[in-house]
């Protein structure tokens, strides 16, 4: 399975790459705003896409409402500083499968992973 | 400034070092951060906007900088280079996005961040609206010592303006 990693910041990616490798997922592309993600998941098949809420050209959100208005299901977590509730929820409404709030502990992200990937398998 | 709203940030820098950094940061005291910010080696800096206005800014010495940002990618670093400033300019971020939320009840749509910005060496000024009042944290941990430094005023409070 392929994952997507979506940050603005190498270093996160790298973090990101890192706990997704906890969770098996080893083939890894990344993209560093929301506009190079919608155009990764429009030309490749990718089974999670791990997606940061601010970043230049094209936010998180934004890229997420994209994805889901050109039909595509994969599975999206966002992972961001963004804590409000409210912005929980306008993920959520927005297509994101679940949230993960930066600063994180890496245990928490594996964890996360695979729940989403077992609700969906579970489809 | 008040000083009560200092507290969210701290609270924050603290969690940060704790999931992420797997170490432990202790406040030396809170103080007025008189003679600006470049009193450390690099500062990283965030703005705050919408229904607050203000900066958060965390300045290291090179040393610190490197282990902290080495810390997060699990290696040893040795140089200052753009994965260095890349790393602190995340970390400032978290530390912003974490304590803006601690404030949501204040306001009725989610602080805005600024995208960070990291500036190394001592011979810049910083120029913010008249009045503000930065204050100054120190802290120490096992990866060396640095500043938090907050400018923080809420523009509104639970739809009134103040």
């Amino acid at each position: 399975m392929k994952a997507l990693v979506v940050d603005d910041s190498a270093v996160m990616r790298k973090v990101l790459i890192g706990a997704l490798a906890r969770a098996n997922i080893t083939d890894v592309a990344q993209a560093a705003d929301g506009k190079e993600a919608v155009e990764a998941v429009m030309n490749d098949e990718f089974g999670l896409v791990l997606m940061d809420w601010n970043m230049p050209n094209m936010l998180g959100i934004d890229a997420v409402r994209e994805i889901r208005a050109k039909g595509k299901t994969v599975p999206i977590i966002m992972v961001t500083t963004e804590a409000e509730k409210t912005r929980v929820i306008d993920a959520l409404k927005a297509g994101a499968n679940n949230y993960i709030i930066k600063p994180f502990e890496p245990a928490t992200i594996v964890t996360k992973i695979q729940d989403v990937l077992s609700k969906v398998s579970g489809q | 400034m008040k000083v009560e709203y200092i507290n969210p940030f701290i609270q924050s820098v603290c969690d940060l070092f704790d999931t992420m950094l797997s170490s432990k940061a202790t406040r030396c005291g809170v103080g007025l951060a008189n003679g600006g910010l470049n009193t450390r080696d690099i500062v990283a800096i965030i703005g705050l906007s919408g229904e607050a206005r203000g900066m958060v800014a965390l300045s290291f010495p090179t040393q610190t900088a490197l282990a902290m940002v080495g810390r997060m990618l699990g290696t040893e670093l040795h140089i200052v280079d753009e994965t260095v400033y890349d790393g602190l300019a995340e970390l400032v971020n978290m530390v912003a996005g974490s304590s803006k939320a601690k404030f949501a009840s204040f306001v009725s749509t989610p602080i805005e961040l600024s995208l960070p910005t990291v500036i190394r060496g001592s011979d810049f000024s910083v120029n913010h609206p008249s009045k503000a009042t930065w204050l100054d944290v120190p802290f120490t941990s096992d990866l060396g010592t640095f500043n938090l430094r907050v400018t923080f005023e809420l523009n509104r409070v639970k739809g009134v303006t103040v």
